[in-house]
């Protein structure tokens, strides 16, 4: 399989799901804020956003078993810095809201930053490497 | 790692990609190794030599001075 096949595969699966995963998130806060749901209902809605970031990683992890070795080596570079960004932020900020105080970060904002540093990271290693 | 697989490519007239397609692999990953930026895997780097029908060692320089195609265990019973 070509680089640019792993690529359109991956990016149906990608676009949809983020879609799903975006719309589905502001709904389900727009919904509990101006509709009375029991609890069940909500819990029941916030696994929509949830497969769908499930079906991201699934399509992610394809990805990289469908590209070649060099570009693979670029993805799990990309994977350690988001993952090294996120525990970095979240375990540094989990101490200032345990020591002083400091505003309360919804876990909800792990995964958003998980992306956007591997996204970034992707970008770097790709212009260093040369790939773009 | 230093290769001589651009001189080899250039001697054939392949572009990268062509060489890619042949290996498998994208255009970027064979610019990676010409530029010495990466060094393929071993099922990589045969298949490169079986492409060219080199040895690995006539492709790839480790920049050993005792760079040889003699099995190691063999010079070891021999020196020891």
């Amino acid at each position: 399989m070509t680089t640019e096949q792993a690529t359109y595969r991956y990016f149906k699966v990608f676009i949809p799901a983020i879609l799903v995963y975006g719309f589905g998130s502001v709904g389900l806060t727009l919904a509990a804020e101006n509709i009375t749901m029991p609890p069940f209902v909500l819990y029941a809605l916030a696994l929509i956003p949830t497969l769908a970031m499930m079906c991201v990683f699934w399509a992610h992890w394809r990805f990289a078993g469908e590209i070649d070795e060099y570009l693979r080596l670029i993805q799990i570079k990309a994977t350690l810095v988001g993952v090294a960004c996120l525990l970095v932020l979240a375990s540094g900020w989990g101490t200032l809201e345990l020591l002083a105080d400091a505003p309360k970060l919804q876990v909800f904002w792990l995964l958003p930053i998980f992306w956007v540093s591997h996204s970034a990271a992707t970008a770097f290693f790709s212009k260093k490497e040369g790939v773009f | 790692m230093k290769n001589a697989l651009k001189a080899l490519r250039a001697e054939r007239g392949w572009s990268q990609s062509v060489l890619g397609e042949y290996l498998d692999v994208s255009r970027q990953t064979i610019n990676a190794i010409e530029a010495g930026r990466y060094d393929p895997s071993l099922p990589l780097a045969f298949k490169i030599a079986r492409l060219f029908e080199l040895q690995i060692e006539q492709i790839f320089d480790d920049g050993s001075k005792h760079a040889t195609t003699e099995p190691q265990n063999e010079r070891l019973r021999r020196s020891g």
